[in-house]
């Protein structure tokens, strides 16, 4: 197994080099640039996007018992779907192995991100610095899924661009992203 | 008590047999608990959550819990200890409250609430450990375990806001109390014998085990909840 735990990692090598190469929450509440607007359409396949500013506002919003999570629901059928795929290729312990450290890595880092954000920003509640990295490290997951699986262009490669970038996506109701 | 200072992996190889032998049972026991843990509550609870907010505290906490059997795997290799020991499946039986799959977010709460406050006593216990690798390993999991219970406590006080919540987050609380009181071994073990022998570890089953429900009926009083009565484990 150590043979393929060692292969997988070197197939994760370069999406390792990203996440220490990203801007996470660097851009929190900024205007949106043309490449920002891009990847966010690509992500959510959406016609608006809206900027949301500050972290109680991103905070309500994520808390809103009307926000449907018919969003989360469907990207929860692709990366199952992808790690059907993944399963596929590679044994389960190994795939558990590589995945789970990629995502301790991540989940640190990003996490001291997020706080390091957050103070810039004059505070945030101490559970919102968690909610941060949880959705910051669920992308990195979501992205070495589809990776392993072999699929190209799948909507978790724009949803990381704009972690990367600096951004937040919080949800998508309807046909609108709010982005943070 | 016997007096021993083992500073580094290294120095665990000129350690007593009984010692290293005592150490490898801990680090084998945290790292199947904290993938089990990981696998049958954390990651499905993901599902249940009501909110994104929810959904993704959920997944960092699953993260967080996957990042603990990791980090105990690791010192179990460099203590020479296969990783097929460490992983599910093997001779070491999980705890019996693994063996119920989660049903509703209010059993997720509920487990938080008190089943993390179980895993914070037993980290505790280790902060003192005369084997510093893992009494440091202790120490860098402590706040994420904190962290865990009071995602417990803060998702506790929003479910018993009303009637129903709280009536469904009790019935869990029914459903899964009488599990816990295990988690910290039987009253005459050989194990903790040892452990306390070489300063591993401070405290008997039983003392843990007091401590314990003592602090899980302050936490649970809290939000307006009570604890059945179970009978203790011998």
């Amino acid at each position: 197994m150590n043979n393929v735990v060692s292969h997988l990692s070197t197939a994760l090598g370069p999406l390792r080099a990203e996440i220490r190469a990203a801007s996470w929450f660097a851009a929190l509440g900024e205007p949106l640039t043309g490449g920002d607007l891009a990847d966010a359409k690509a992500y959510a396949e959406a016609a608006d996007v809206a900027v949301l500013t500050s972290w109680p506002e991103a905070e309500r919003f994520l808390k809103s018992p009307d926000v449907s999570l018919d969003w989360w629901d469907r990207e929860e059928a692709t990366r199952k779907a992808l790690l059907a795929k993944a399963r596929a290729r590679y044994p389960e312990d190994a795939l558990l192995t590589s995945l789970t450290e990629l995502t301790t890595e991540a989940g640190d880092l990003v996490h001291g991100k997020a706080a390091v954000a957050a103070t810039r920003m004059g505070g945030a509640a101490p559970a919102s610095v968690h909610v941060a990295a949880g959705a910051d490290a669920q992308a990195v997951y979501q992205l070495a899924v589809a990776r392993i699986a072999g699929a190209t262009g799948s909507r978790f490669e724009s949803k990381f661009r704009l972690f990367a970038a600096g951004r937040w996506p919080l949800g998508i109701v309807g046909s609108k992203l709010s982005l943070f | 008590m016997t007096d021993i200072v083992v500073r580094s992996v290294e120095e665990l190889k000129d350690s007593p047999e009984e010692y290293r032998e005592a150490i490898g049972k801990l680090v084998i026991s945290h790292a199947i608990n904290e993938l089990y843990g990981a696998q049958v509550f954390d990651e499905p609870a993901i599902a249940f959550a009501p909110t994104p907010y929810a959904k993704w505290l959920t997944c960092r906490v699953a993260m967080e819990e996957y990042g603990h059997h990791v980090r105990f795997k690791q010192l179990g290799v460099q203590i020479g200890i296969p990783e097929a020991r460490m992983m599910p499946g093997g001779n070491k039986k999980p705890l019996s409250i693994f063996e119920f799959p989660l049903k509703t977010w209010e059993e997720f709460v509920a487990i938080k609430l008190l089943a993390d406050l179980a895993e914070i006593l037993q980290v505790e216990d280790l902060l003192h450990c005369t084997f510093h690798p893992l009494r440091n390993l202790a120490r860098a999991t402590m706040p994420e375990e904190r962290f865990h219970a009071q995602f417990g406590e803060d998702f506790s006080a929003e479910l018993v806001k009303t009637p129903e919540g709280k009536a469904r987050l009790q019935a869990a609380v029914d459903e899964y109390w009488p599990y816990l009181p295990k988690f910290f071994g039987g009253s005459n073990s050989r194990n903790n014998e040892i452990f306390r022998k070489w300063k591993i570890k401070q405290r008997t089953n039983d003392e843990m085990r007091e401590d314990f429900v003592r602090r899980a009926t302050e936490v649970a009083a809290k939000y307006g909840l009570t604890l059945p009565e179970v009978r203790q484990a011998a």
